[in-house]
């Protein structure tokens, strides 16, 4: 029997951490699907037609979808970065990010690789949109022909942009090792691949219903991967330590449960699995329904990770 | 000089900053300044001495902007040694207290209803010298009497005998260390004082019984507590409760609560059995000892085990233990000892233990303490006389209280408050009630109340609301002890001192020095000639006949000398201020008087079926109700939690951290509610509570209606019979959800 | 150049009361803003009555010698003291809380201005040749402040004969409170 009596009074601390909320939660969300918007975008204009196979073809215009998913891009991220910036207590010194650079701060390289996001997701988007076909946006036209002999060298940044944002939103959290549900590798991996379907669901929910097929096989063939990854990411916390085995039972048997399992698994991963398997083959018609909950189970995933991860006691 | 190695720093910390950022793995891409942030220092700092308790350590007040922010230990005062208890620390929160009273309040009917109305310090002085005035003229000086807790009563104490009163009480002496004054004066002629002549620091063997230092804060018994821990002493805690004290010991006995005579009487009979006392000593300086093994003849350890419930083999191994520590043990007389109606005798049990093991004036046990010599020659003796004219007794009280205890040295407080509600054997009309609140203090509340309405007029002097103020016909805003002088502290320790309390800012509000009050208040009383001199002139006339001055001790603080004898030198023949001369381990007086000569076990009330014997204790971050308003230390400990024991608990269906209201044995119920804590660290027969929370006066916005005060509880005092202390343990509590 | 010094701190659980007067000395001194706290009181009682131990700890950062608050800070706010201290910058702080997440002892806050904050060793009295706050007023002598790289031998008398343990040490932050049993 043990009794433990402290007087620490700071607030957010103990009984238990509770530093980061929904806002946090939301710009991860927000973060992986800006990226996966990216990814999905760039390697479709690497691949097709004007791609890195056929680089001498020009594309006149661009498929809708890779419009819209490489304008959406920087805009989602900017959506996040202002519910980032919303959880940042010192608002004013938010130019701090740049006046230093900490190798060994995931932090720190995330602020940077911004730099590197939104300039060239803006440069792709200026070239595959096509502004100089609409009279408002003729100003953007001279950069257009400025930038559109480099869109594949564009686009082969932004891929690994992409994945280096998709992957951070997990890496952010899974380098405290002082939280043991975080810390764990595999988390990076979960979200950038949660991400990236959350982007193709994205897309699969406002594409014309002759190309749905194509995103529900992306869809499709990325949930199943996010499904072996989160497997990883429960065997690597029970088999971790002891502080990552409670951690992780906390997660899949503690408070939390019920919605990691229903919401996120379930209703996240497994339905929308079987029925997008389904679809691709032709069994069924399409459903906005099915893209809706891979959203929603996304955004679960990154509410659930963030809060039980502070929930759960720390490192000991 | 703080400017200078600040500036220097910097210097060199521009010239180590790459280094240290690289140590972090980064970059600075902007110069960065320093690593040190602003923290900003004193203007001044003023050393006086501390109030938040009694035990008046020397503090250093660090004022900025005119305003204390810190409050720290006094580098050279024998009491501090540069260190602070909790309490003291949070000093400032008493000086800014946003509920003190801040001008004179009177109470008077408004529209059909009593209430307190702002008035001039004129007018509030006038009121109570007319109506003290009155009230001698029509039953005599007797009848008003003062209570006080605190050194700053010295002057009203003066200010009054002048006047021709002469009853005055503190709680102090019958709600708390009054037994222990007297057992040790019948054992060993003289009390063991406050601070207490115990050579705590050097014991190698040390006793307590239910003292909790630890969570008994006062600092200089803790600072002499580490010390003999560290140096390997052995601690025995005889306590029902693990205490702090209790997690640092050898043996831990959580003893039946109500048997500790029993458990001293089988020391006591081991000792003497085995022979294993200090037998030169004994014969050479003690009386009664065949008395006292006829009195402990029977007290086997294996009877005393079925009393107490503490092990055969842990009775013996102490007792066997102290034998072989010998007078390098000490038990521990406790300080607050008013527990179960047989507390003289208990202490006396102690007393005669610490004789036994022949501790007395020996390293590690009972030492001599002395006044600084200097000071008590000009207050004593011919240098004073000066003074004396200051202090005329102008007229003498028809009556002098004489006790009914027969060993009342002084005058308990419940026997005021008994003989105020039955005027026997001569009315009593008038309190005055200085930085006491005695509704919390005196146990017995019905009773106390029932003597308040029974008073023609009553004076409140005190810097809070406390509930006793909201009685009183004339409330008189006290400045803190942060804001006034007071009399210099001069009392008996092994290094004497003189310490000066000094106003490290001016007061606050409309408040006084209780100095100036007092001497307002002699003007109107008719007794001019007193307090002639200004405070600080009045300070400098006793200080330069020491050869020291105000000045002097403004800046330092303190004077002192050093160690004074403490240790008996081999073969020094020791003289005792008893009728015997001798240590009385019988007294012959307590016969006398028709008590037992030696202590004898008187069996405690048992607890009523469903009932828990409610134990009360300190907290080390507040002194009793006092700073239970504190903001500052109330932040750590706003309210106090009723402890049960784990199991006793559960089968109440107790949940640990809900909240319950308690009722008494005599069906009272406690105005507020307590924070359950269920916890191993005590017997399931047993409760306990910090004493000092539930504070029931609104004013008091912080402390209103925190925790339960246990006084509420205590409405059954166990009187002891010897000098009229009011035993308060002897009482139970249940529990209720509405 | 004088020698660079490596401050740590060496706590007695076996003469520490648990009284806070470390915590009150620390606010007052740091004017740490109300609902917070550098330092605080840990009390863990283990056992069943009437057979039990309880051990009693002040605790606060742990100014690790690898400290993870430096590692993942992404502005350089918390950094390294030339005195082997751990510090804050809060000029450079975004109070992005990367640190409080990153701390395995939970010894930061945030404060009310926007910035981390925490226990500095009193820095600011180290430099007058002060002792931290909580040091100068614990009425125990349970805290003690040791410069590691001193060869005065402070550090070694005090942990002579004793059981020394630190907090968490497989964290791989070479934490500098040593506690002694």
């Amino acid at each position: 029997m043990t009794e433990f009596v402290t007087n620490k009074i700071n607030p957010h601390v103990l009984p238990n951490l509770h530093i980061w909320g929904w806002d946090v939660a939301i710009y991860l969300f927000l973060g992986g699907i800006a990226g996966g918007l990216l990814i999905i975008s760039s390697a479709m204009i690497l691949l097709q037609k004007g791609g890195i196979f056929n680089p001498s073809e020009r594309v006149e215009e661009y498929n809708k979808q890779i419009q819209i998913a490489s304008l959406l891009a920087p805009v989602v991220l900017g959506a996040g970065m202002f519910f980032l910036f919303l959880d940042l207590e010192f608002k004013t010194h938010v130019w701090r990010f740049y006046t230093h650079f900490n190798l060994t701060s995931p932090m720190s390289w995330g602020s940077w690789a911004l730099l590197i996001f939104f300039p060239f997701s803006v440069f792709q988007a200026i070239v595959v949109c096509r502004f100089s076909s609409k009279p408002s946006f003729l100003f953007l036209a001279r950069w257009e022909k400025l930038l559109e002999p480099y869109l594949n060298k564009i686009a082969a940044v932004n891929v690994h942009v992409g994945m280096g944002i998709g992957v951070y939103t997990g890496i952010l959290l899974s380098t405290y090792y002082a939280r043991p549900l975080w810390s764990n590798t595999v988390l990076g991996f979960v979200f950038l691949l949660s991400g990236i379907s959350s982007a193709a669901a994205l897309l699969l929910l406002i594409a014309p219903s002759r190309e749905k097929q194509f995103y529900t096989k992306i869809d499709m063939y990325i949930i199943a991967a996010e499904g072996f990854a989160t497997t990883l990411f429960i065997l690597g916390g029970v088999t971790g330590t002891e502080s990552m085995k409670n951690a992780m039972f906390y997660l899949i048997a503690g408070p939390y449960a019920a919605w990691f399992w229903i919401l996120f698994v379930l209703s996240g991963l497994i339905i929308p699995l079987i029925l997008e398997t389904l679809e691709a083959i032709g069994k069924i018609r399409f459903s906005p329904l099915v893209p809706l909950l891979v959203l929603v189970g996304s955004i679960s995933l990154r509410f659930i990770i963030v809060y039980a991860g502070q929930d759960v006691p720390t490192f000991a | 000089m703080a400017q200078v190695n600040r500036r220097q720093f910097l210097k060199i910390s521009s010239a180590f900053l790459a280094s240290s950022a690289a140590a972090g793995m980064g970059w600075p891409l902007i110069s960065q300044s320093s690593d040190a942030q602003e923290v900003l220092g004193p203007d001044r700092i003023v050393p006086t001495t501390c109030e938040i308790c009694f035990w008046r350590c020397g503090v250093d007040a660090y004022v900025r902007d005119e305003k204390v922010y810190k409050l720290a230990g006094h580098q050279h005062h024998p009491l501090s040694n540069g260190k602070l208890c909790p309490r003291g620390n949070g000093g400032h929160g008493l000086l800014y207290d946003p509920n003190r009273l801040k001008h004179p309040l009177i109470r008077e009917v408004i529209n059909g209803k009593e209430q307190f109305r702002k008035a001039s310090w004129e007018e509030a002085i006038s009121l109570i010298a007319e109506r003290f005035q009155q009230i001698t003229d029509q039953y005599g000086t007797e009848s008003i009497v003062m209570f006080s807790h605190g050194f700053g009563a010295s002057f009203f104490k003066k200010l009054f005998s002048a006047y021709g009163i002469h009853t005055f009480s503190a709680p102090s002496y019958a709600q708390c260390r009054g037994p222990r004054s007297e057992a040790f004066k019948l054992t060993f002629g003289h009390s063991i004082g406050s601070p207490e002549g115990l050579d705590i620091a050097n014991s190698k063997y040390l006793v307590l019984l239910g003292s909790h230092l630890g969570e008994n804060m006062h600092n200089t018994v803790v600072q002499d507590f580490s010390t003999a821990l560290s140096r390997g002493c052995e601690v025995v805690v005889v306590d029902p409760r693990f205490s702090v004290a209790a997690s640092k010991a050898k043996y831990w006995l959580p003893i039946k609560p109500g048997t500790d005579v029993a458990l001293l009487r089988a020391w006591i009979h081991i000792l003497l059995k085995e022979k294993i006392y200090d037998v030169d000593f004994i014969e050479q300086n003690a009386v009664g000892l065949d008395e006292l093994w006829d009195g402990v003849k029977y007290a086997t350890p294996e009877r005393t085990y079925a009393l107490t419930g503490v092990p055969v083999d842990q009775i013996v191994q102490v007792a066997r233990d102290l034998g072989r520590y010998g007078s390098s043990a000490l038990i521990h007389p406790g300080r607050h000892v008013t527990w179960y109606g047989d507390d003289t005798q208990r202490e006396r049990a102690i007393a005669i233990l610490n004789a036994l093991v022949g501790n007395y004036r020996m390293p590690g046990g009972i030492i001599k303490q002395e006044k600084f010599t200097p000071i008590q020659a000009t207050l004593n003796q011919k240098k004073f006389k000066p003074y004396k004219g200051d202090f005329p007794v102008t007229r003498n009280a028809g009556h002098t209280f004489q006790s009914k205890y027969p060993f009342a040295s002084k005058i308990p407080a419940n026997e005021i408050v008994n003989r105020t509600i039955s005027a026997d054997p001569y009315p009593i009309k008038s309190w005055f009630v200085y930085g006491t609140n005695l509704i919390q203090s005196l146990g017995d509340q019905p009773g106390t109340l029932e003597a308040l309405r029974k008073l023609d007029f009553m004076v409140a002097v005190d810097v809070l609301p406390a509930e006793i103020t909201g009685y009183a016909d004339v409330v008189l805003p006290e400045c803190t002890y942060l804001e006034r002088y007071d009399d210099l502290d001069n009392r008996s320790y092994r290094t004497p001192y003189v310490a000066i309390r000094q106003p490290a800012v001016s007061p606050l509000y409309d408040s006084k020095p209780g100095h100036e009050i007092a001497r307002l208040l002699s003007r109107k009383m008719g007794l001019s000639d007193l307090f002639k001199d200004e405070i600080e002139t009045y300070l400098d006339k006793q200080l330069k006949p020491m050869g020291s001055s105000l000045d002097e001790l403004k800046k330092a603080g303190v004077l002192k000398v050093g160690e004074t004898k403490l240790y008996r030198q081999p073969g020094e023949v020791l003289r005792f201020k008893t009728p015997s001369g001798k240590i009385e381990l019988a007294s012959q007086r307590l016969e006398a008087a028709g008590f037992d000569a030696v202590p004898q076990y008187q069996p405690p009330p048992e607890n009523p079926p469903g009932y828990f014997r409610l134990l009360y204790g300190r907290a080390p971050m507040h002194t009793f109700g006092r700073t239970a308003n504190n903001r500052v230390l109330g932040e750590l400990m706003p309210e106090n939690e009723l402890w049960v024991n784990q199991i006793a608990g559960n089968d109440m269906k107790l949940k640990h951290g809900e909240y319950v209201y308690l009722v008494n044995q005599d069906g009272v119920k406690s105005q507020t509610k307590i924070k359950i804590k269920l916890t191993q660290r005590i017997r399931p027969d047993a409760v306990y509570m910090v004493h000092g929370f539930g504070h029931t006066d609104p004013r008091l916005e912080f402390a209103y209606q925190r925790g339960v005060n246990s006084s509420d509880m205590i409405t059954s005092l166990s009187i002891d019979p010897i000098m009229g202390g009011t035993g308060m343990n002897n009482n139970f509590v249940t529990f209720t959800r509405s | 150049m004088s020698r660079k010094r490596n401050y740590a701190m060496v706590i007695d659980t076996k003469v520490c009361v648990g009284c806070s007067a470390c915590v009150y000395a620390c606010k007052a001194e740091n004017n740490v803003p109300e609902g917070f706290c550098r330092d605080w009181i840990e009390e863990k009682t283990e056992g069943h009555f009437p057979e039990l131990t309880m051990t009693i700890r002040s605790n606060r950062c742990q100014h690790c010698e690898v400290a993870p608050c430096v590692t993942y800070c992404p502005t350089g706010s918390s950094h390294y003291g030339r005195d082997g201290t751990v510090q804050i910058d809060r000029d450079w702080c975004t109070g992005c809380k990367a640190c409080l997440a990153a701390c395995p002892y939970d010894a930061r806050y945030i404060h009310p201005k926007g910035y981390a904050d925490k226990c500095s060793f009193c820095q600011h009295r180290l430099k007058q040749g002060l002792e931290p706050a909580c040091v100068t007023t614990c009425p125990t002598s349970a805290l003690n402040l040791v410069d590691l790289n001193s060869n005065d031998g402070v550090f070694g008398q005090l942990i002579e004969g004793r059981e020394v343990l630190k907090d968490k040490v497989h964290a791989g932050t070479r934490p500098k409170l040593f506690w002694l049993h």
